[in-house]
């Protein structure tokens, strides 16, 4: 008997302590943002706060100064974007290195893993003061040396929001190419040798056996990649929002705008009303991707 | 000739995008040496003429660098240590054992998964500051092994299944507990993904900066990452050879890391692949 109670019991002692912490430090915040998002909890309203109701949404949703909408939808425009462009250039660059017989392969991966090993903040930083900056970064040095005048890459809009998507094409896509080219590995020569023998060509062959092979191998990265891009925060925040050094360029995303709210402009239950969105926002893509991960059509 | 006028091609091409990989780092570097009053000189060399090795020993001896870096290292290795303590188990269990709500609370882990650990900043401080756990490790390395338990459980077990059963049966019958189970067969042959997600545990927790900075307030508490972040102000044209320096060392471990793992990489995380 004691055996018996023991067995069933002995699960919950081995998921006990990451329960706990999962508790303390996953759930119970994301709860607590939800009670503060009904709260008009602020720096003047610390402790003293009172119950708004659903205020911090309405003005989430209909008040359209307050750019949330704006940064949701380049939020969404920022991780389709990334995402069409990894995905190309990982196909075509693991194609490459994978071709038969080239030299020098291993180096080649090394090199273009060094963006993915560096530290983000510091990879997001040295863009920002070395390669971006006005008068002695890289960038515009080469154009002055070229006679041509320098441009405010992180000034504008337009040019900051393409400058953050090369810095983030820079440090996203070492990890992409390793995942699709360890997905060609996976790949039978003998496919490749029998559509020879029936005259295919080079394109034909991509699209007709690696596109289909490499899809199922590669399709975890590709989620999981884009989860972070839509929750890129470092790139944006750091290159043209800093406290202190903004740049002049309005390009949130809705990470970085509930950041915002929450720890500049100290609005709390506005912030955490947008936190909640997001995750609700976040949730509902899981699940839609948990189903078609389940059907298997991916 | 043909194939060799493709290959040709190929390598440039491929020297063009390392290059564009490489540009940064090396420019960094090259800034690193310069001293601060010929930054804007228009010469390209990547050693510059008057290099000089100043900036590392300001950000080396006049900063706390090496405080910092201990500080680093105490917070890393703890957080390392602690989470994977805690993930093992759990993964195991997930793996092998049958229980009721199973399923259940590993679509919870997916779903919490899901929250920006950044949004949490503001409830997470709250909590803090009512059990005055401010300025204290203890409660970092907490923080950081909730950011991090989600995804060392779903990578380990995506290792764990692909482990064949039947060897832990037959060291089972030969009166095998779990505990010994675990130490002898699993953690052996799980080398590559508990290589794999201890490193990544690592080089999160070492270059984490903004709850580091808002939840330490005193700077010789700081670790390299908080203290980095703080150097570079407003006033950067002056500071930014330093912070070049400063950033070259603080990538150095991390870089040794990954590189020391790189052959266990496809193999360690892709294994573990959010698969349900």
């Amino acid at each position: 008997m004691r055996t018996k109670f023991k067995l069933i019991l002995r699960p919950y002692i081995y998921i006990g302590p990451a329960w706990l912490i999962i508790g303390l430090i996953v759930f119970f915040p994301i709860l607590y943002t939800v009670i503060i998002s009904f709260t008009n909890m602020n720096i003047w309203h610390w402790l003293d706060y009172s119950f708004v109701g659903f205020k911090n949404y309405t003005k989430a949703f209909t008040d359209l100064d307050s750019g949330f909408l704006n940064a949701l939808f380049r939020t969404v425009l920022w991780t389709v974007i990334n995402l069409v462009i990894q995905i190309i250039l990982a196909l075509i660059i693991s194609l490459l290195l994978n071709v038969k017989g080239l030299k020098g392969k291993g180096l080649y991966k090394t090199l273009m893993m060094l963006p993915w090993a560096m530290p983000s903040y510091i990879s997001a930083l040295i863009w920002k003061h070395g390669m971006f900056q006005n008068d002695f970064g890289l960038l515009n040095q080469l154009l002055r040396k070229l006679g041509l005048e320098g441009i405010g890459w992180l000034n504008g809009n337009v040019a900051a929001f393409l400058s953050c998507l090369m810095v983030n094409l820079w440090m996203a896509l070492p990890y992409m190419i390793l995942m699709f080219y360890g997905g060609l590995q996976g790949i039978d020569n003998v496919y490749y040798e029998s559509a020879e023998m029936e005259g295919a060509n080079t394109w034909n062959k991509i699209i007709s056996i690696t596109v289909p092979i490499l899809k199922p191998l590669v399709m975890p990265a590709i989620i999981m990649t884009t989860f972070i891009t839509f929750k890129q925060f470092d790139i944006i925040y750091l290159m043209t929002m800093q406290a202190g050094s903004k740049t002049g360029a309005n390009i949130h995303t809705v990470i970085t705008y509930a950041y915002e709210n929450a720890f500049i402009t100290n609005n709390y239950g506005y912030s955490s009303s947008l936190s909640v969105i997001i995750f609700a926002i976040i949730v509902i893509l899981t699940v839609i991707n948990l189903k078609s991960l389940r059907k298997g059509d991916v | 000739m043909k194939k060799k006028l493709k290959h040709i091609l190929i390598h440039i091409i491929l020297i063009t995008i390392c290059i564009f990989f490489l540009v940064p780092i090396i420019y960094t570097i090259s800034v690193s040496l310069k001293s601060s009053n010929t930054l804007l000189s228009s010469d390209f060399k990547i050693i510059p003429d008057d290099a000089t090795l100043d900036n590392y020993r300001i950000m080396l001896f006049e900063k706390p660098f090496f405080t910092w870096f201990k500080n680093s290292l105490l917070l890393t290795l703890s957080t390392v240590m602690f989470a994977m303590t805690i993930a093992l188990p759990t993964a195991y269990a997930y793996t092998r054992m049958k229980f009721k709500g199973k399923s259940l609370s590993l679509f919870a882990l997916l779903l919490l998964n899901a929250f920006p650990s950044i949004l949490a900043m503001v409830a997470i401080y709250r909590l803090f500051k009512t059990f005055s756990m401010m300025n204290s490790y203890g409660g970092l390395i907490v923080v950081y092994t909730g950011g991090m338990i989600i995804f060392s459980i779903w990578n380990l077990k995506g290792y764990f299944e692909s482990i064949p059963v039947d060897v832990e049966q037959a060291a089972m019958i030969d009166g095998a507990n779990n505990f010994t189970i675990i130490i002898k067969i699993i953690l052996p042959l799980a080398r590559p993904a508990i290589i794999v997600t201890g490193m990544m545990i690592f080089i999160t927790t070492w270059n984490e900066y903004i709850y580091a900075v808002n939840f330490l307030t005193d700077i010789n508490k700081y670790t390299l990452a908080a203290g980095l972040y703080s150097l570079q102000g407003t006033d950067y044209t002056r500071n930014w050879p330093v912070f070049a320096a400063g950033s070259i060392l603080t990538s150095i471990p991390t870089l040794i890391i990954f590189f020391g793992i790189q052959r266990y990489l496809v193999s360690g995380l892709t294994a573990g692949g959010v698969k349900y």
